[in-house]
């Protein structure tokens, strides 16, 4: 026993490295820039001071202190053309932009030349003042030349996002003209000359055959995915990230707040209303499990087969905004609560009943609150009956039909002892396996019953992670549900074993 | 094989696979460059006439009818279900049900069986025939439900408006006036036009175009239209919304039937990628299992290593191109996967021919690969996120889009087809007609597809059914959520969704989920009835 628990160990954590690698590989092609994200959240937004000096020295301070400015893993497998310091430009959409542009090309010195001369092209641009040249030149057209500097702003802003031939071609061209024929623009054209000479040179040297031979790219321990999974555990960078491994999910989109406390808050709430629905399931479907294999082929048995057919096939969310119309509708029945799981006002009256689920033996709040559960619960739980109970029949039937049972009564025992004590302690065993399997599911199974009875549980957190795009947030709910699964299937297996003596593993 | 006696069939079907590749390939297949056309035709020839090779049939005479026979399916299903791409799979799957051979021995034949135990259930039979009147339903819903008319007459000219391309425009003289009129189908208000004579759809109403003055109205209320004075009047029956509105005043009904298409079409495309990927890993995993793959050591190294190459080069290398090419329409990008993928096959294949050239002793060891362990492996991390979360996980990251959501469907509940057929392969292995096979001579691959395959098909069948029970479903919750699928889509879960934000109207939620339930339940009917008749020994 004890070794079958260490091997399963030793199967687990490849595993858990596994489903962390997947949760890495999802986080790294989401769409977007963090640092954009992050400073947009805080609520300091660039606006048109964006491309200044002091704006980019501290996107460039914050993308350190996350971290991103590391390569993304312990190596890269790219072809022998690519450059292995592409992390460390900042801009995404520059980044990605070289990218294409090496492989375009294959020779990524010539590229990196060609971006530090857009880059220092638009660095001049930023530095021409339109007001004190209208100083000095009075008869320049001030609004003209304003308009003029936008698109040539505009412009090398697309090249540094552009590869395809006949677009840049056609940027290079009307940037060409905008400098030729005005005057003002004569300090700059030395640089735009050497923007164009360095593309020439780009296409000149191709190296494109470079492009089809593997390479791969050794970056060391001080990689993204180390710091996202391992934080600093050995203290070398003396930063407050803790890593996956303890718990520290990263710094959420949507309000920069640290993911690990917006997620703990509500973990209790689906936690108990998960826990409450399976046990719900199973005091339900148990007793009709055993009645169906015990009225074998009856009415009651056909009758129920298909009630709970129909039952499973009903879509959740079909189900609950039903129940929704009917009984908690101003214009019909209001028996329950339309949403949430407490009414402000009465609880406000109420400061001694703590928020925390953990709280649950006080029974003025359990009266308060139960008439906002029952439709959820109901929700949740009906799609199992079927399940369950059709595993509890087939169970019984099976086992009612050995010999042990027939000895059983021959001997003279009730009918209900011999169903309740010796047929239902075999037929639970695929029960009990079942309930550790099925645990882990409900935390993520309940987005649609959140969403629809506006429960502020951890599904709804995960919707609204969905909606703005949050994605560190997503990434960590993937990671921690995909974490308890494995942790839930491992306890499935070893309670099988502790449960059924009969099973052995060597 | 090739002999006297299937020469001429041989020659026929060759003829018939080239006549119908090049009609499609040119006539319908419009925007993909001619280079790719002729290489599909000769893709197709080739493979035409490589299943035709195994045409045998008792009686000479009927193979001709029995060829159109096979051929009018395929091209029927796959007509109905796929137009344009389906007109490249139905012929081939009209060849390969030509190329089955029949079993003479006795008249027993297992499909016979089955399907008469099937067809003794009543409901799964009913089941199969509302089936087909959904698949009926989703392949004409352009025709049942249109806001243009399907035939109309202004000033002389006859016109086909639902049948035409959105953006028509039609300049029509008048012959009594002479003044010319110009007609821009996606805009003009075909009822408030004199038309001569003209025959609407059914339904006259199309999915989500906004109707302003019956907004929400339900079944039973007045509804109300504009008519050309600009008055606003009662709507005859003929033009009500007989099931009523949502929010901006979409037909119901219309978006019911056209829903319908997409749910079948997650549903199928899902579940034949899912069952794709799920049957070729579980039949090498059960086949093989972990003692029998044995290979030399240099092969195993050397088809590593031709793996590795025709990764990089067909995803890693070619990342841009493949992305291009699904820029420019799907067709396109789906071609450039394809060439992908046969670089894959075509560098593990190279590497592999080198390593028989490999004399040294201990590369020329037999080691045993365990690509059952690798396998089960990969189904474990699988299975062990749930699978909406994964599902929800991904539609985040990627653009909005039906394609993406039915392959992410497809490649996240591929694990329990897989675990079947593995189950059923362990089975089968130790059968004689396996071992038969094996002291013949026939490499594994064949043994796998040809012999053993067939037979363990029948609980995978059954374990699809409900794969596509339940991919309708996903579908249907994601869309209710409103994530994955973009807004302008109009599936059954997103006109539940508009019911529940106004929940006075009752019949944006009874609707759809009566829809939603009676496909469900359809398709888990023909799957427990499939259950029964493919093996009894299952029957609760």
């Amino acid at each position: 026993m004890l070794k079958y628990t260490l091997r399963r160990l030793l199967i687990f954590i490849p595993m858990l490295i596994a489903i962390s690698l997947l949760a890495f590989i999802i986080s790294i092609n989401a769409p977007g820039d963090p640092v954009d994200r992050l400073t947009k959240a805080a609520g300091n937004e660039g606006g048109a001071d964006q491309q200044s000096g002091t704006a980019k020295k501290d996107k460039e301070a914050k993308r350190k202190q996350l971290g991103l400015d590391l390569p993304i893993f312990y190596f890269s497998i790219g072809d022998i053309a690519s450059s292995d310091t592409l992390y460390k430009v900042q801009d995404r959409d520059h980044r990605e932009n070289l990218e294409v542009l090496t492989h375009q090309f294959g020779n990524w010195i010539a590229v990196s030349n060609y971006y530090h001369a857009l880059l220092s092209f638009q660095k001049s641009l930023q530095k021409i003042n339109i007001d004190i040249i209208h100083q000095q030149d009075s008869s320049i057209d001030k609004v003209k030349s304003h308009d003029l500097l936008i698109n040539l702003k505009n412009n090398i802003a697309g090249l540094l996002t552009l590869s395809k031939v006949s677009l840049v071609n056609s940027r290079i061209e009307n940037i060409d003209e905008i400098i030729n024929n005005n005057n003002i623009f004569n300090a700059i054209s030395q640089e735009f000359k050497l923007i164009k000479e360095v593309r020439k040179e780009m296409e000149l040297k191709q190296t494109r055959w470079k492009t089809y031979i593997p390479s791969v790219k050794w970056y060391g321990m001080n990689s993204q995915y180390h710091w996202w999974l391992l934080g600093d555990i050995f203290h070398l960078k003396k930063t407050e990230r803790k890593g996956i491994i303890r718990g520290d999910f990263g710094i959420s989109y949507a309000d920069s707040q640290p993911i690990k406390d917006k997620i703990w808050e509500k973990v209790g709430i689906s936690f108990t209303l998960s826990l409450f629905s399976i046990l719900i399931a199973y005091l339900i479907s148990i007793p009709i499990g055993i009645y169906s294999a015990y009225k074998k082929d009856s009415l009651a048995d056909r009758g129920l087969s298909l009630i709970l057919f129909i039952l499973y096939s009903l879509p959740t969310f079909f189900v609950g905004t039903v129940l929704l119309l009917l009984f908690a509708n101003p214009d019909f029945l209001v028996w329950f609560p339309e949403s949430g799981i407490k009414d402000p006002t009465i609880w406000s009256n109420h400061p001694e009943w703590s928020d925390s689920v953990w709280d649950i033996f006080n029974w003025e709040k359990i009266k308060h609150q139960a008439p906002y559960l029952v439709l959820p619960l109901f929700t949740y739980t009906y799609g199992s009956f079927a399940f369950l109970s059709r595993i509890m029949r087939v169970g019984m039937i099976e086992i009612v039909s050995q010999d042990y049972i027939r000895t059983a009564r021959a001997k003279g025992l009730s009918e209900k002892k011999v169903i309740l004590k010796h047929a239902l302690r075999n037929s639970l065993l695929p029960i009990v396996t079942v309930f550790a399997a099925i645990f882990p599911m409900s935390i993520g199974g309940s987005i649609i019953i959140e969403y629809i009875f506006t429960i502020p549980g951890m599904g709804t957190e995960m919707f609204n992670a969905i909606l703005n795009y949050d994605y560190p947030m997503i990434i960590a709910f993937f990671t921690l549900i995909g974490f308890l699964t494995m942790v839930g299937y491992l306890v499935a297996d070893l309670l099988y074993a502790v449960v059924d003596p009969r099973i052995s593993y060597k | 094989m090739i002999n006297k006696e299937n020469k001429s069939d041989i020659i026929i079907s060759s003829v018939f696979g080239l006549i119908y590749s090049l009609i499609f390939s040119f006539l319908i297949i419009e925007d993909v460059s001619n280079i790719m056309k002729l290489i599909y035709s000769v893709i197709t020839v080739v493979f035409v006439g490589l299943i035709a090779k195994d045409i045998k049939s008792k009686d000479e005479n009927d193979f001709t009818f029995k060829l159109i026979k096979k051929l009018s399916f395929g091209f029927l299903f796959g007509w109905i279900l796929w137009p344009n791409f389906g007109l490249l799979i139905g012929p081939i799957i009209g060849f390969y049900l030509a190329s089955m051979r029949k079993v003479d021995a006795t008249n027993f034949s297992f499909q016979k069986y089955a399907w008469n135990q099937f067809k003794k259930n009543k409901i799964a039979a009913i089941s199969l025939y509302l089936l087909v009147l959904l698949v009926l339903i989703a392949r004409f819903a352009p025709i049942i439900a249109n806001h243009q008319p399907l035939y109309a007459v202004y000033k002389g000219e006859v016109m086909y408006p639902a049948f035409s391309d959105e953006k028509t425009t039609i300049k029509i003289t008048d012959p009594v006036t002479g003044e010319e009129e110009k007609l821009q189908f996606d805009i003009i208000n075909w009822r408030q036009l004199n038309l001569e004579s003209v025959i609407y759809a059914p339904i006259p109403y199309s999915p989500g175009k906004s109707d302003k003055y019956n907004r929400s109205s339900s079944p039973n209320s007045k509804q109300f239209f504009q008519n050309k004075k600009g008055e606003l009047l009662e709507v005859s029956s003929r033009f009500r919304h007989h099931l009523g509105t949502d929010l901006i005043g979409a037909d119901l009904f219309s978006g019911l039937i056209h829903g319908t298409r997409i749910a079948l079409k997650v549903g199928l495309i899902s579940m034949g990628i899912a069952s794709f990927i799920g049957i070729i890993l579980g039949a090498f995993a059960g086949f093989f299992g972990d003692r029998d793959l044995k290979m030399r050591r240099v092969k195993y190294y050397m088809t590593i290593i031709g793996l590795f190459f025709g990764f990089f080069y067909a995803f890693g290398q070619r990342k841009y191109i493949i992305s291009d090419g699904f820029m420019q329409n799907s067709t396109e990008g789906v071609i450039q996967f394809s060439i992908s993928i046969l670089i894959i096959f075509t560098s593990t294949f190279l590497f592999r021919l080198f390593s028989r050239i490999i004399s040294n002793n201990w590369l020329n060891t037999e080691v045993t690969v365990p690509i059952d362990s690798f396998i089960s492996r990969g189904i474990e991390i699988l299975n062990s996120i749930p699978r909406l979360i994964s599902i929800i996980t991904i539609t985040a990251i990627v653009d909005r889009s039906l394609t993406v959501i039915m392959i992410i469907i497809g490649v996240t509940g591929w694990t329990g087809i897989a675990r079947f057929t593995r189950a059923e392969f362990l089975r089968i292995k130790s059968l004689e007609f396996v071992q038969a096979s094996k002291s013949l001579g026939f490499s594994s691959i064949r043994t796998i597809f040809k012999h053993a395959l067939p037979n363990a098909l029948a609980p995978v069948f059954v374990s699809i059914a409900f794969g596509i029970a339940s991919a309708i479903l996903i579908e249907s919750g994601l869309s209710f959520l409103g994530i994955g699928v973009p807004d302008d889509v109009v599936t059954w879960g997103s006109l539940l969704s508009g019911g529940r934000q106004d929940s006075a109207s009752w019949w944006l939620i009874i609707f759809p989920g009566m829809a939603i339930f009676i496909t469900i339940t359809i398709y888990n009917m023909i799957a427990e009835a499939s259950r029964d008749a493919l093996d009894p020994r299952l029957k609760s």
